[in-house]
């Protein structure tokens, strides 16, 4: 017989409203504290101290307006974070700080996350849902220079973009950007040419969340219907269905690749976080814990796999913490 | 048996000796006195005063010296064999000449002497080569005390005669008299004259006075022996007063007064020599080494003296040996303390490192006599007296530490060296102390030393116990390399006595210890240390014997030992817990010495009282308490050997590889159940120790700890204690918590596949779950929790990390049906609170209010750990403040989907927790009215139930929930009334005004606490229908409150004749049953109705004819056959029924037994008649008695005074 799942390693509680996104900067060496960033639905980005458990900072920059994505630029003490102000702020923390620094207003309505990419030294792309319904506008950052706006053919009918995947095979190599859509269709984009790669149609719903494998050249994508579907990239550039995955629950809101590609986690609206082994899609566990909808998963980037940890944010206001090995 | 009648007297003689000794003393010490006196003889009769040195004011003086005596020597020609060297002496030479003189006296009087039989001690002394030195050559002689001397000659008043000239002319006609007749008179007479000379004068008539005097020892011929005395001590006088300043002078005295002591040969059957004379020349060799100084002193300690040193030492063995008279024997060895240059007083200057390897290589020679004399009279009968011990043992350190000492081995060439062969014969008589001599003599030694040690250590005198302190002492200091095999009785005798019943001898031996350590002297010495942990290992071999075969006294001496030799390894304490055997042995002694005595049914029975105070009454409590329960040990009672062990423990931790160390226990912990209470005990004191907190050392470690080292192993520490398979034990046979800690158990079998082998141990000892088990369970636990408040105290501040993993336990503990467990657990968090510096339990639990939410949460999870997570919670809300809304609100959501879960098994248990969700609302946010709230509902402070808050947050809530409720409930009853007029009116004067409920009940959304409540009570309405009776009541009396008519109704038509019923029935059974009726479900049915029942009919206000009912069935509980508790639960019925119904419950009482008798006020009225009155005492009397005094005390509040009378029928 099975295990029975296990609970939580902890419960953050305390941001008093939904959690829509989380963020782990766990990296540094040891008198650095391990924290884990999250936003929440009343525009506070939470600065959590994973040693004590509790909140170190509270940052108000969105106008209580839900943040909806945060992520650490370079090191711990630089952060970007979206919120429905239609904004992306850049914060600096160093010292205490704990100001915004500079912001892009992307003028979207949407609650598509933006996605961040490192493409050399102190030089940032960073993807973002734009103004006109269908476009996706490329900056660079710091410089806040428009790379590219990426237009779909007219009548294409893809609706929204709805999430973003940046990703290059390795450093130096051409950045591409993976998008999902409003129509269920995941889009491969080149960004120098601004132009459509490849389309495949996976679901048949909007695609609310996807994560790409460079290395295995595969990515994986949920929507808001039971399926989950696996595609791969082939050497033309090629996207193809691979496998699709029938759930027993509708709607899933977030997905992400552990960083070693061994396991993935998923959101679910069904209030559970479920772990698949990434190779063959294995289901290995159910984490039943919230008692609403969970809206975001993070793995962490320990340097110790022994000390990798899971969170999940949720609806019902708390972040469950999951030690999860191998 | 000849001497016994003479001693008494002799030493009270010898007493007046000591004490003119003692007054001289006082008045200028002999060395400086004279000193000064020959000081001042320099300057009369010398201009080179400048010049200081003693050979210089031995030059000067002796040529004052010659001039006086040639004018002394012309007087005596005629008649003298001295006479003629009379021409040698005005040859400024007089102290050869007079040498030279003596020297045919000798011939013929001393003669007989010579040839004396050395004494037996000299055989020994010399062990084999010195024995026939004294027939070889010169026989050699022995010295005195200093003291024992007329006390006018040291009065500088006496001396009449300053000059030499004035003195010359006072003493020559009795130094006339006395070379012509040695008579005792002549001597006593010159004694006289002594006495009025200076002490300068006399130093320049020394030969010349003790001319006489030798000459008298001299005469050829048998002589009386108190002449021989009173010529000794006369020599003494004179040798008290003046320095000997020649060589030859010295050797000539020594060798005669020796002689003095070696009774005659030629006597073939030899008198014994009496007692009076051998104390007189013992104390005049004192003296004579006394007034002996550098070179002329050394003189005797040159390997060509070594013979007549032998001599003396051996003789003075003998009588040191043999003598009975203490006097004599204490004497002796004094005299042998001087002659091994040890003396005790100040005058002497020490040895320099030539001299004392000089000295060390001509004692070595008596080396085996002295110490083996010694050892004698050191283990000798206790009734020599302490005082001969205490010499003895003083001048055994003393010589072994000389001959002995590290530092001179370590000089000792590897070959003997080859003197020149005109010594040949004197060098065959010394010892090479070269290794193997050291080797052979030092086992000797041992076995010598362990001997008097064994003797000694326990000797009743305690001067002797301190000698022998100073004894290891001194060895220690000098001899701990080439005596290492001894220190281990040495050591053991040392450490022993740390704890001696005399407390200058402890405080001596705290000392001694503490320099020890100190010097690093077993830390710098590998061999000792060696010697200290085989000491160790086989203490700890025999510990758990000693411990069950000794005495308190015993046991105390026997750890007081373990910890000293653990303190003076100190540092090196690691040698030991490397090595896994003496590891093994150490912990395994531990183990059985601390077992526990879990015999005691009562810290199973004792259990927190619930109700009124709940846990945060008992936390308000334990901030104050005195912490810590005495523990019962089962080999000892004494709670100094507790502390002992402790100590033992924390030196461990302080010194000792904490790794290693709490690794190793923490196997032992996890090992076997038996070991598991002792070594948690063990690991909390190791953790103290280590972190050096209550640890008494004598030396500081070489390594001081690392915080995080420490941080790390108390991680661990805590992960294992609060392991669910360690911290959820049974304690208690209660059905109800039986139930959840078993599935606690299998939950932590699955949950912790790796924890599952001590799941197994604990699950295998399900079926017979003895009290025995269940004590040593609850100990477990408390020991575990006070391991939580030590590591607290030791982390300090950090501690507040930990408190992340640690807090939630803890206080689950606080809330355990146990009360040693509740209370231990309040201790502890007092400890955690003072370690992280939080103002108190409430800052504490407020603070970390999010760490204990998600403990609650979490284990709300699981079913069985959900009681446990209810009543942290419970603590949690009454010390929390609105400020903790959003957490709790949180929380409640999780309590009340478990509730939804699990209605069957944990209802009452939430009932309870979300009365106390209710009851903190109010507190938080229903201030403004919860006055008014309170003066409607007087006399309700009893009232645990749901109910209190309820009107007060949400008025209208209550309102509309009840209203639902009691249709809904009628409804399902199938009882549906025609109209709504049920409603019940004691709800209706809370009511708002009705426009306002209807607004409420539009879209604005609740306050939160509001909706909360709300959400509270919605899930109350089943409770009804639950099948735990307990519950049922709970939910009946609150119900009853609200709408009495209708349940009154039903419940006296119903209800109350089951309960009756059932409570009749029963109490002849529980009136029978012993203590383990407790136990039983009928019980705790019985106290169930019983508590519930008195509420019950007051709140319903129910009618007479049931109100007696009631009484009728509870009556019978009152007896004092029934348990106790029931009694109380009784007692509680008629303390409600009395609300209700004063008179009648009054009446009721009065028919069982009525105290008074009551007088009518008129004579007109007839006398009142109770069936109660004058009955014999009798089983209810009590209870009865009790209830009235308690109805009296109502009714006179009520009532203003004086009016109570009017009661009666």
């Amino acid at each position: 017989m099975a295990l029975p799942p296990p609970d939580p390693q902890f419960v953050l509680r305390g941001t008093s409203a939904a959690v829509h996104t989380l963020h782990f900067s766990c990296g540094g060496q040891e008198p650095d504290i391990p924290t884990l960033f999250s936003g929440s639905e009343n525009g506070f980005i939470h600065v959590w101290n994973l040693k004590t458990h509790r909140v170190d900072t509270e940052l108000d920059g969105h106008g209580r307006k839900s943040v909806y994505y945060v992520e650490t630029i370079g090191s711990k003490n630089r952060l970007l974070s979206q919120g429905r102000d239609q904004r992306i702020c850049l914060w600096d923390l160093a010292e205490g700080r704990t100001s915004v620094t500079d912001s892009v207003f992307t003028e979207n309505v949407g609650f598509c996350r933006c996605s961040l990419l490192k493409v050399a030294q102190g030089r940032w792309l960073v993807a973002m849902a734009a103004k006109a319904l269908e476009e996706v506008q490329v900056l660079e950052l710091p410089s806040k220079t428009s790379v590219c706006t990426l237009k779909p053919e007219v009548g294409a009918k893809l609706g929204m973009p709805m999430c973003l995947k940046l990703w290059q095979l390795n450093c130096g190599s051409q950045p591409l950007l993976l998008a999902g859509y409003e129509d269920g269709s995941v889009v491969l984009w080149n960004l120098s040419m601004g132009k459509v790669l490849s389309q495949l149609v996976c679901h048949q719903e909007p695609v609310m969340s996807l994560d790409f494998d460079a290395e295995k050249a595969k990515g994986i994508s949920g929507s808001s219907e039971k399926v989950l579907s696996i595609w791969s990239l082939n050497e033309q550039q090629n996207l193809q269905v691979y496998k699709t995955h029938k759930l027993v629950n509708a709607g899933i809101s977030d997905i992400t690749i552990r960083p070693d590609k061994k396991i993935l986690a998923t959101a679910g609206w069904d209030h559970r976080i479920r772990i698949f082994g990434w190779k063959k899609l294995k289901p290995l566990a159910v984490l039943d814990y919230h008692t609403a909808t969970v809206h975001c998963v993070s793995f962490s980037d320990h340097k110790n796999p022994s000390e990798r940890l899971l969170a999940a944010g949720s609806k019902d206001h708390r972040i469950s913490i999951w030690s999860i090995y191998t | 048996m000849a001497a016994r009648p003479l001693t008494p007297p002799r030493r009270v003689e010898g007493q007046h000796r000591t004490d003119r000794r003692r007054e001289t003393r006082r008045t200028a010490t002999p060395g400086t006195d004279r000193a000064r006196r020959a000081g001042r003889g320099r300057w009369k009769y010398s201009a080179c005063a400048a010049a200081s040195p003693q050979d210089r004011q031995g030059a000067v003086g002796g040529a004052c010296v010659s001039r006086a005596a040639g004018t002394f020597l012309t007087t005596l020609r005629p008649r003298s064999a001295g006479g003629r060297f009379l021409s040698r002496c005005r040859a400024r030479r007089p102290a050869r000449h007079f040498r030279h003189a003596a020297a045919p006296l000798r011939e013929q009087v001393g003669a007989p002497a010579l040839r004396g039989r050395p004494g037996p001690g000299a055989r020994e002394a010399a062990a084999g080569r010195c024995r026939d030195s004294p027939r070889r050559s010169r026989p050699p002689p022995p010295p005195p005390p200093q003291l024992l001397l007329p006390p006018c000659r040291r009065r500088p008043s006496m001396a009449v005669f300053d000059t030499p000239q004035e003195a010359f002319g006072a003493l020559r006609p009795a130094c006339v008299q006395l070379t012509r007749a040695q008579t005792m008179e002549n001597v006593a007479r010159l004694q006289a004259h002594l006495a009025a000379v200076s002490a300068s004068a006399l130093q320049e008539l020394q030969e010349y006075v003790l001319f006489p005097l030798r000459f008298a020892l001299k005469v050829p011929g048998p002589k009386q022996e108190r002449l021989v005395q009173s010529v000794v001590q006369c020599i003494s006088s004179v040798l008290a007063a003046t320095c000997v300043k020649k060589q030859e002078l010295l050797q000539e005295l020594f060798s005669e007064l020796c002689t003095c002591l070696s009774p005659p040969s030629s006597s073939s059957n030899p008198v014994p020599l009496s007692e009076e004379l051998k104390l007189a020349v013992i104390q005049a060799l004192h003296t004579l080494m006394h007034s002996a100084y550098g070179d002329v002193i050394w003189s005797l300690y040159q390997p060509t003296a070594l013979p007549l040193l032998g001599f003396a030492v051996s003789l003075l063995l003998g009588l040191a040996e043999q003598e009975k008279a203490k006097q004599i024997k204490i004497s002796a060895l004094k005299c042998l303390q001087v002659l091994v240059l040890q003396c005790d007083c100040q005058e002497h200057r020490h040895l320099d490192e030539d001299e004392a390897q000089q000295c060390g290589d001509l004692f070595a020679s008596f080396l085996p006599g002295i110490s083996i004399t010694l050892s004698r009279v050191i283990t000798g009968d206790i009734k020599q007296g302490h005082k001969s011990t205490v010499s003895a043992i003083r001048l055994f350190y003393l010589i072994v530490g000389l001959v002995m000492a590290d530092a001179q081995l370590a000089r000792i060439a590897k070959n003997k060296e080859k003197l020149p062969v005109e010594e040949s014969r004197i060098s065959e008589l010394m010892v090479h102390r070269g290794p193997d001599w050291s080797k052979s003599t030092a086992e000797k030694l041992s076995l010598l030393l362990h001997k008097m040690v064994e003797f000694s250590s326990v000797h009743p005198h305690w001067k002797v116990r301190l000698e022998l302190v100073e004894l290891v002492h001194h060895l220690l200091r000098n001899c701990s390399q080439s005596l290492v095999d001894s220190f281990s009785h040495l050591l053991k005798a040392l450490v022993g006595l740390v704890n001696d019943e005399n407390s200058e001898v402890q405080s001596r031996c705290k000392e001694v210890l503490q320099g020890i350590a100190e010097q690093r002297i077993v830390a710098q010495n590998r061999a000792l240390a060696d010697v200290l942990s085989e000491n160790l290992h086989s203490l700890a071999t025999a510990l758990p014997r000693l411990m069950n075969s000794q005495d308190d006294t015993g046991k105390v001496s026997t750890l007081s030992l373990l910890l000293g030799y653990l303190k003076l390894l100190g540092p090196k304490i690691n040698i030991v817990l490397n090595s896994i055997s003496h590891l093994h042995r150490l912990s395994k002694a531990l183990m059985q010495v601390l077992e526990l005595d879990v015999t005691d049914v009562k810290i199973v029975e004792d259990r927190r009282c619930e109700g009124v105070c709940g846990p945060s009454g008992s936390l308000q409590h334990g901030v104050q308490k005195d912490r810590c329960q005495k523990k019962y040990f089962r080999f000892f009672t004494d709670e100094k050997i507790f502390q002992l062990l402790q100590q033992v423990c924390r030196v461990l931790g302080y010194y000792g590889n904490l790794y290693l160390l709490v690794d190793h226990f923490m196997g032992l912990y996890g090992e076997s159940g038996m070991y598991r209470k002792q070594a948690a005990m063990v690991l909390n004191e190791l953790i103290t120790g280590a972190a050096g907190v209550g640890v008494d050392v004598l030396q500081e470690r070489e390594v001081s700890l690392n915080v995080d080292d420490l941080k790390g192993s108390i991680m661990s520490i805590l992960d294992e204690y609060t392991d669910q398979a360690n911290w959820y034990l049974i304690t208690s046979i209660d059905t109800e918590e039986i139930s959840h800690e078993h599935s606690v158990q299998h939950s932590g079998l699955t949950a912790h596949p790796g924890g599952a082998c001590s799941s197994v141990l604990l699950l295998s000892s399900e079926p017979h779950i003895t009290t025995r088990t269940m004590n040593s369970n609850i100990w477990q636990i408390c020991i575990q929790l006070e391991g939580v408040g030590c590591f607290a105290a030791v982390l300090g501040k950090e501690f507040r990390l930990l408190l992340l993993s640690a807090l939630y336990p803890v206080l689950e503990k606080a809330g355990d049906k146990t009360l040693l467990i509740s209370e231990t657990a309040l201790g502890t968090l007092v400890d955690i609170c003072k370690a992280c510096s939080y103002d108190s339990l409430q800052c504490l639990i407020n603070e970390n209010s999010d760490y204990l939410v998600n403990g609650i949460s979490l284990n709300l999870r699981q079913l069985a750990h959900q009681p446990h997570a209810s009543q942290v919670l419970d603590t949690m809300l009454r010390h929390s403040d609105a400020s903790l809304l959003p957490l709790v609100e949180d929380v409640i959501q999780d309590v009340l989907s478990a509730l939804d879960q699990s209605y069957n098994n944990q209802a009452s248990t939430f009932l309870g927790v979300l009365h106390s969700v209710m009851t903190a609302l109010v507190q938080w946010f229903g201030s403004s009215s919860g006055e008014e709230h309170q003066q409607r509902q007087t006399p309700e402070w009893w009232s645990g139930t749901l109910s209190q808050g309820q009107q007060v947050v949400t008025r209208q809530e209550v309102e509309q929930f009840f209203l639902d409720y009691v249709r809904q409930k009628q409804i399902a009853e199938g009882n549906l009334p025609d109209t709504g007029d049920e409603e019940p009116d004691e709800v209706l004067p809370l009511a708002e005004p009705e426009p306002n409920n209807s607004d409420t009940e539009g879209e604005t959304p609740l306050p939160s606490h509001a909706q909360l409540a709300k959400d509270v009570m919605e899930r109350c309405i089943h409770l009804l229908s639950d099948g735990n009776l307990r519950v049922r009541l709970k939910v009946l009396c609150t119900l009853a409150q609200k709408c009495g008519d209708f349940l009154r109704q039903r419940f006296s038509k119903d209800v109350l004749p089951k309960l009756t019923s059932s409570l009749l029935s029963q109490a002849p059974a529980s009136a029978r049953a012993g203590p383990v009726y407790n136990h039983t479900l009928a019980f705790k049915l019985q106290l169930a109705v019983l508590q519930g029942l008195g509420s019950l009919c007051e709140k319903l206000d129910m009618g007479e004819s049931d109100l007696n009912k009631v009484a009728d069935a509870c009556l019978i509980y009152l007896s004092a056959k029934q348990p106790m508790k029931l009694q109380e639960a009784a007692q509680s019925v008629f303390l409600h029924l009395m609300h209700v119904d004063p008179d009648s419950t009054w009446l009721l009482l009065n028919e069982v037994c009525c105290p008074h008798q009551y007088e009518p006020p008129h004579i007109s009225l007839r006398p009142v008649k109770l069936s109660g009155m004058g009955r014999q005492r009798n089983e209810f009397t009590d209870n009865v008695l009790l209830l009235l005094e308690k109805l009296q005390q109502q009714e006179s509040v009520m009532l203003p005074a004086g009016t109570q009378e009017a009661s009666p029928p």
